[in-house]
């Protein structure tokens, strides 16, 4: 009698060592914002499996971590005006630092910002820009040095927007020199007022890859993200990359751990993993987005370092604006949004 | 043991229509006389507000506009599915079975798949246009993606099974001697088809309408892919108010609105049903 217990005891100890090398980790992204492969490595070194899904636009991750009160992923990667909205709101969770061996990799110049001082709940993970993207075999990319240029009639049914309420009044409210975070309702109403004139000359907005009607042709002169510009060069070098003079929209988007992640060991390890030189290196080179990381960008070759795509000139930098969170005037630019994509 | 199995199996069916369909039901319609708020989705006090909104000229056009891709959809599927369906209905087994088969195999492939597929055949440098280039009919590509053609094509592609499937079943119980009966009698082409193959097939064209029209008004994710996002459908806008704007009272209010158009012809059809099964009979004049 004796024997089952022992037994017993024989086969719980197996069946949590099992669950043991079930260790895993959800990951939700946006889509195409990963190389496929590092998430293969980083299971394969650590025993940690990845359930990985994705995003559109950070809305839509929005909605789905409040819904759950921040349960159900381990690792989200929001933009930073949402980083700033979601600790507000205890959506996210304290990283430690000590547990992040790769933190010194980080460049001084995107930690410490107004969205989340001292990086208590955001590790940066890439920045980029939204600029102007243009087919050069179809379109001399000279003549288009401004979003004022998208607005230009002989665009109508042509251009391509992204799908996302924040870049579009961007390019609206720079053209009328406010800044892209304005609660002012009256500098919002006038951008909504010259994007309703835009309307006549957008064929479509794009929810998940920019890049991909200009490669098919279907468009050839819209707003399209840094890294897209990138990866559609891979397949077709006319596709170039214009910052408008009146300031491209710039973003940093950050790892979080959301408050209800029931694996925050294995987040920590895998933002450690991402930070590390090399991870970073590779997520450039396939990704075409800018790093934050000083030790990933040093081992990158002189051509990809000099890109003005990946790593515009500082001037540039310094003449745009990050995106921060507007509060609850973002219910004003959804009204108008809305308006919008039904035609009014 | 025969009569606690019935009842398990009743008991187990209540339970699931009630657990996942009734339940979820109240809640939206709950939900949709909440008060909306940002942080919390929906709260109280109950109020009637989002319905209201419901009236506003903005979702009035959209609602008439998604109205009309959906009814434009249905009455192609149904040009292209009726003929369709009355060739294969009269096919010997073998064949029926074969052309149907054929009909359901693009199925076992996601439909969201197949919709990219449609973009590169819609697409400027796409199937289409390079066809019509070559042909030398255009000297430029035709716009045909992102377009409410191209919306309407989509729906077409993807609801006509639906068409289809009740018609076959209806012609083929499409009693030929009737028409042998009419022939001898004189009736022409058009008499017979007017006043014998219409009226008999009736059920099987009301139930495909509907199996093509209600889908068709929801399925976002064409119009988003297909339209540019800009041809919307009422599923992108309940699709915007859950996930975009977070406005839930006002996405459940249509969706609501949603249920209760279904609803209607639903029971429409219902009526219909019961007129044609108790007419029927040869001297029957109401149609």
């Amino acid at each position: 009698m004796k024997k089952i217990p022992a037994l017993l005891a024989a086969v719980l100890m197996a069946a949590t060592t099992a669950l043991h090398a079930e260790e895993k980790l959800v990951v939700y992204n946006w889509a195409e914002y990963i190389p496929e492969s590092t998430l293969a490595d980083f299971t394969k070194e650590t025993g940690i499996k990845v359930e990985y899904s994705t995003y559109e636009n950070n809305e839509v991750m929005y909605s789905k971590i409040k819904l759950q009160k921040g349960k159900g992923y381990d690792i989200v990667v929001p933009s930073s005006y949402l980083v700033s909205k979601m600790r507000q709101e205890g959506l996210l969770q304290k990283i430690d630092p000590a547990k992040l061996t790769n933190l010194k990799n980080l460049s001084p110049d995107l930690l410490d910002k107004p969205y989340d001082p001292g990086n208590e709940y955001s590790v940066p993970y890439l920045w980029g820009s939204t600029g102007i993207g243009v087919n050069a075999k179809e379109i001399d990319p000279a003549t288009i040095t401004s979003w004022a240029d998208l607005w230009d009639e002989k665009w109508q049914g042509k251009l391509l927007l992204t799908d996302d309420v924040r870049e579009v009044f961007h390019m609206a409210l720079k053209k009328n020199g406010f800044s892209t975070n304005t609660t002012n309702p009256d500098e919002i109403k006038t951008a909504y007022e010259d994007l309703q004139k835009l309307m006549l000359n957008v064929l479509v907005f794009n929810a998940d890859a920019p890049r991909e009607p200009f490669l098919a042709g279907d468009v050839n002169l819209g707003m399209i993200w840094s890294g897209e510009v990138i990866m559609a060069q891979q397949e077709n070098p006319d596709i170039q990359y214009i910052f408008p003079k009146e300031g491209a929209g710039f973003w940093v988007d950050s790892f979080a751990i959301p408050v209800g992640a029931e694996h925050v060991e294995n987040a920590h390890k895998f933002i450690d993993y991402m930070l590390r030189p090399e991870v970073g290196q590779k997520v450039v080179e396939e990704l075409g987005y800018s790093t934050p990381n000083m030790a990933s960008k040093a081992l990158l070759d002189e051509d990809t370092q000099n890109n003005p795509v990946i790593f515009p000139p500082a001037d540039i930098v310094k003449a745009s604006e990050f995106q921060q969170d507007v509060g609850d005037a973002m219910k004003v630019y959804d009204g108008y949004w809305e308006k919008l994509k039904t035609g009014k | 043991m025969v009569i606690n199995f019935r009842r398990f199996v009743i008991v187990l069916t209540v339970v699931w229509l009630g657990l996942f369909v009734l339940v979820p039901h109240v809640l939206v319609l709950l939900t949709s006389v909440m008060s909306p708020d940002p942080q919390h989705l929906a709260v109280w006090p109950l109020t009637l507000n989002s319905w209201g909104r419901l009236l506003e000229p903005l979702y009035a056009e959209v609602f008439w506009h998604s109205l009309w891709l959906s009814t434009l959809t249905t009455a192609i599927c149904l040009l292209l599915g009726y003929p369709f369906a009355y060739i294969v209905a009269k096919l010997p087994g073998v064949w029926r079975g074969l052309l149907l088969f054929l009909m359901i195999v693009p199925f076992w492939t996601n439909s969201l798949i197949r919709t990219y597929a449609i973009k590169l055949i819609l697409g400027n440098k796409g199937l289409v246009n390079s066809l019509l280039l070559a042909s030398g009919l255009v000297d430029e590509p035709v716009q045909l993606l992102y377009t409410p053609f191209a919306v309407i094509f989509g729906l077409v592609y993807v609801l006509l099974p639906f068409m289809v499937l009740p018609l076959v079943s209806s012609f083929g119980k499409l009693d030929g001697t009737l028409l042998e009966a009419a022939h001898d009698l004189g009736a022409g082409f058009w008499q017979r088809f007017r006043l014998i193959i219409v009226p008999l097939t009736m059920p099987g064209i009301i139930a495909g309408s509907l199996m093509v029209f209600l889908p068709a008004m929801g399925m976002f994710y064409v119009a988003d892919l297909l339209g540019g996002a800009k041809n919307l459908l009422l599923g992108n806008i309940i699709k915007n108010q859950f996930l975009v704007v977070r406005d839930w009272p006002f996405g459940a209010a249509f969706s609501v609105a949603l249920i209760g158009i279904m609803a209607v012809l639903l029971w429409l059809y219902f009526l219909a049903n019961r007129r044609i099964n108790r007419a029927g009979g040869l001297d029957d004049e109401s149609f």
